[in-house]
C-alpha cells in the first residue's frame, strides 16, 4: 500500500500515509475541541505549529465546517462529527483514504452532505479514495474502479461501475448488497400486507397528546399529538436530533413525559409495572449490544419469561430458529460473541415473543444487509396482520419505501408531517 | 441523544483562573487538601473552602449558580458523613465527655459533634476546590499541561482525556440498559448485570478509540504542539497567592 507492506511496515508507517475514517462517528473523534480533533494527526507526525494552524483551516473548510474551530465535538450532529473525522484523516496529506462504511450512521441529509464533499475531493485527485460500503445508491456515481466482494469474501467482479453493473448485478444482489436502480426503474415495493380494514375504527393502541419532554434543558419534544392504531405500519423520520428516540422511548413508557399525556392500551405506560409494561409494548433499541441483559442467549431471550412454561419455551425455539439463531447451537453462547447481524436478529426476539400491541424499533435496518432487511420485513408483516401496531424511528429510505403504511416526520421537537403512503 | 456534560464556561476559560496553567491549579488543590490533613479544628476547612469559591467567583468568573449547583449534589454526601461520624464516634463512649443528647440508647457527645462538623466541613472544602477547579479548567488544556509542563506519559494523559470525554456516552448506556430491562418486565432498579453489560460496552469504546488514535499515527514518533502551554507569570502570581491561603489555613487551626 503506497509503496509499503503494510503488515511488514507496521501500524505507525501505514498511519503515515493511510488516512482512515470508521461507521461509529463518536468512537474516533479523540478530543474535545474540533480544532484539537483535526490537529490531533499532525501532532502525531511532527508537524510544525505553523503550517498545523493552516492546515486545520484548510482542511476544516474543504469538508463545510469553516468556523466551527472552537465548537465542542460533542456538540455536533453525527453528520458534522463524521465529516471532522475526514477533516482529521484529510489534514495529514495521506496518499491513501480508506472509509469503511462513513455514512451508515447519518440521516439522510448528512450523508448527501458527506457525499458531496467526498465527491469534490475525488474531482481534486490528490489521494487515492477506497470507500467500503453495502448501500451503494451514494457512493456508485463516485467510483472509478468497482470490486465487488461475496459472502464468502471472494471477489466477484472487478471493473469500471459500469462494466461491473452490467455483467455481474444478478450476482451481486443475491449476495446480499443493494445496488443503484435501473434508469426508470422506481424504488421496489414488495408486496406488504395491506392495512387491516379495523385500523381506521378500532381505538387506538397508544396515544400522546400535547406531550412535551426535556432532559436536563431546552424541550427535546414539544407538543405532540399521535394517535396509533392496531395494524398501522408507522415510520418515525426526522433529522439526527429531532427527537425521534425521545418520542419512541416515550410512547413505549421507558420515560414519562414532562408534560401532556401518553397512552398505551388504556394507561400510561410510564407508571406500568415493569411486568405489566412488557406484556403490551416491546422496544428494540438501537444498539443490540448496549441492550443485552443476560449472559447467554438462552437467558437473555427468556429473561422476565416463565423458563418452566412448556408454551413459552416452546414459543421461544420456534421463534428462535426462524431468527437463524435455534437454540440448541446459539444457547450457550454469549450475546456479545456474535456477529453483528446476530446480535440484531437476537434484539429483536424478547419483543417478538411477548407478542405486545405495540412494537417500537430504533433504528431497526441500522447495520444490516439486504437479506437482514428482508427477514425484518417479514417477520414485522407477520406482527401487523395478528393486529400489532408497529412504529420504527429509521433513517431508511429504503426501509420506509417497502414497510411504512404511515409517515411521521419530527423536526427539532414537533410533528411537521403526518401522512399515509399507501 | 441525553448528553449531561458539565461543561466549562467560556467566560470562566478566559479568567485569570482559566488562563493560570492546569497543572499548577492541580498542584495547588492538593498543597491546599495537605494543609487541612493538620488538625481536626473547623477554622482550616473554612479557610480554605472560602479560599475556593472567593477565587473561583471573583478570579475565575464562575457564574454562581453554576458554582452552586456544582456543588449541590455534595451537600448531601457531606451532611452524610458528618452524621455517621457524630452518632458512631469513639467519643461518645468516654464518661468524660459532656453528654449534650440521649437518642435512644445513643449517647450524644460534645466532641463528637465537634469532630463530626469538623468531618462534614473538610468534604465541603475538598468539594468545593475539586469544582472550582473542574469548572475553570479546560479537559484539552489539563492535558497538555499534564503532557508538557508535568511531563506525564502522553498515552496516560490522553487515555485520561478520552475516558473523560466517554462519561456522558456511558451515563446514556446505563439509563438504556435500564429501560432494556424494564421493557422485558425485570425489575427495576440496580442490578449487578448491568455492570456487565457496560464494562462491555466501555471496552468495546475504549478498542474503537484507540484504533482511531494509531490510525492517526500517534505513538509513531516525537509528537509536535498545536497548543504550546509556557509557564507565565500569572502563574507566579496565583502561587503565591494560593500560598498565602495554605499557611492562613494551618495557622487558623493552631
Amino acid at each position: 500500500m503506497a509503496g509499503l507492506d503494510p503488515v511488514a511496515a507496521g501500524g505507525p508507517a501505514v498511519a503515515a500515509r493511510v488516512g482512515l475514517v470508521f461507521q461509529d462517528p463518536e468512537g474516533q473523534l479523540v478530543m474535545d475541541r474540533v480544532e484539537d480533533d483535526v490537529a490531533f494527526g499532525l501532532e502525531s507526525r511532527g508537524w510544525p505549529p505553523e503550517s498545523m494552524r493552516a492546515s486545520v483551516v484548510s482542511a476544516l473548510g474543504e469538508v463545510g465546517l469553516g468556523g466551527l474551530e472552537r465548537r465542542r465535538t460533542a456538540r455536533l450532529s453525527g453528520g458534522q462529527q463524521q465529516r471532522l473525522a475526514l477533516a482529521g484523516v484529510m489534514a495529514p496529506e495521506p496518499g491513501v483514504l480508506v472509509l469503511d462504511e462513513p455514512t451508515a450512521n447519518l440521516d439522510p441529509e448528512g450523508a448527501r452532505a458527506f457525499a458531496a464533499r467526498l465527491a469534490r475531493i475525488r474531482a481534486a485527485r490528490t489521494a487515492t479514495i477506497v470507500l467500503v460500503e453495502h448501500r451503494v445508491e451514494e457512493a456508485w456515481p463516485l467510483a472509478d474502479l468497482v470490486l465487488a466482494l461475496g459472502p464468502d469474501g471472494r471477489p466477484i467482479d472487478l471493473g469500471t461501475p459500469d462494466e461491473v453493473l452490467a455483467r455481474s448485478r444478478e450476482a451481486i444482489e443475491a449476495s446480499g448488497t443493494w445496488l443503484p436502480n435501473r434508469p426508470g426503474e422506481g424504488a421496489s415495493r414488495p408486496s406488504a400486507t395491506a392495512v387491516p380494514a379495523l385500523g381506521l375504527t378500532a381505538a387506538p393502541v397508544v396515544a400522546a397528546r400535547r406531550v412535551r419532554f426535556a432532559y436536563d434543558g431546552p424541550f427535546v419534544l414539544d407538543g405532540v399529538d399521535l394517535e396509533i392504531r392496531a395494524g398501522e405500519r408507522v415510520a418515525l423520520v426526522g433529522p439526527n436530533g429531532s427527537g425521534k428516540s425521545t418520542l419512541a422511548r416515550l410512547l413505549a413508557g421507558l420515560l414519562r413525559p414532562t408534560g401532556g399525556t401518553v397512552e398505551l392500551g388504556g394507561s400510561d405506560p410510564s407508571r406500568l409495572r415493569a411486568r405489566d409494561l412488557a406484556r403490551v409494548a416491546g422496544f428494540v433499541f438501537q444498539d443490540p449490544e448496549a441492550q443485552f441483559v443476560a449472559a447467554t442467549v438462552h437467558d437473555e431471550v427468556l429473561a422476565g419469561l416463565d423458563a418452566d412454561d412448556p408454551a413459552v419455551t416452546t414459543a421461544v425455539g420456534e421463534l428462535m430458529a426462524r431468527l437463524g439463531l435455534p437454540l440448541d447451537a446459539f444457547g450457550d453462547r454469549s450475546p456479545y460473541t456474535l456477529s453483528g447481524g446476530e446480535q440484531r436478529r437476537l434484539s429483536l426476539a424478547p419483543a417478538l415473543v411477548r407478542a405486545p400491541s405495540l412494537l417500537v424499533l430504533d433504528e431497526p435496518t441500522f447495520g444490516q444487509d439486504r437479506h437482514g432487511c428482508e427477514a425484518l420485513e417479514a417477520i414485522l408483516a407477520d406482527r401487523v396482520s395478528r393486529g400489532a401496531a408497529v412504529l420504527a424511528a429509521t433513517h431508511d429510505e429504503r426501509f420506509i419505501a417497502s414497510f411504512a403504511s404511515r409517515v411521521v416526520r419530527l423536526e427539532r421537537g414537533r410533528i411537521v408531517a403526518d401522512e399515509a403512503v399507501r | 441523544m441525553i448528553v449531561r456534560r458539565l461543561e466549562v464556561e467560556e467566560r470562566a476559560l478566559r479568567s485569570p483562573l482559566g488562563r493560570t496553567s492546569p497543572l499548577l491549579k492541580l498542584v495547588i488543590a492538593l498543597a491546599w487538601l495537605v494543609a487541612l490533613a493538620f488538625s481536626y479544628d473547623i477554622r482550616p476547612a473554612a479557610v480554605v473552602t472560602l479560599g475556593a469559591v472567593a477565587a473561583g467567583l471573583t478570579l475565575g468568573r464562575i457564574t454562581p449558580g453554576r458554582l452552586a449547583a456544582g456543588v449541590a449534589p455534595l451537600w448531601a454526601v457531606a451532611v452524610g458523613i458528618g452524621l455517621t461520624n457524630m452518632l458512631f464516634s469513639g467519643a461518645n463512649t468516654d464518661a468524660a465527655n459532656t453528654v449534650i443528647a440521649l437518642i435512644g440508647p445513643l449517647r450524644l457527645t460534645f466532641a463528637a459533634v465537634v469532630g463530626g462538623v469538623g468531618v462534614a466541613a473538610r468534604v465541603v472544602a475538598v468539594v468545593a476546590v475539586g469544582v472550582v477547579f473542574g469548572q475553570t479548567t479546560d479537559p484539552t488544556r489539563l492535558v497538555d499541561s499534564l503532557v508538557q509542563q508535568g511531563r506525564a506519559p502522553e498515552r496516560f494523559a490522553y487515555g485520561a482525556l478520552a475516558a473523560y470525554q466517554a462519561i456522558p456516552r456511558l451515563a446514556d448506556q446505563l439509563g438504556t440498559l435500564r429501560q432494556a430491562r424494564r421493557i422485558r418486565g425485570l425489575r427495576s432498579g440496580w442490578h449487578p448485570r448491568m455492570l456487565v453489560g457496560l464494562l462491555v460496552l466501555a471496552i468495546r469504546h475504549g478498542d474503537r478509540l484507540a484504533l482511531a488514535m494509531d490510525a492517526r499515527g500517534f505513538g509513531s514518533g516525537p509528537r509536535s504542539r498545536y497548543r504550546v502551554v509556557r509557564w507565565a507569570r500569572l502563574d507566579a502570581v496565583m502561587a503565591l497567592g494560593a500560598l498565602g491561603v495554605a499557611a492562613l489555613a494551618v495557622l487558623a487551626g493552631r
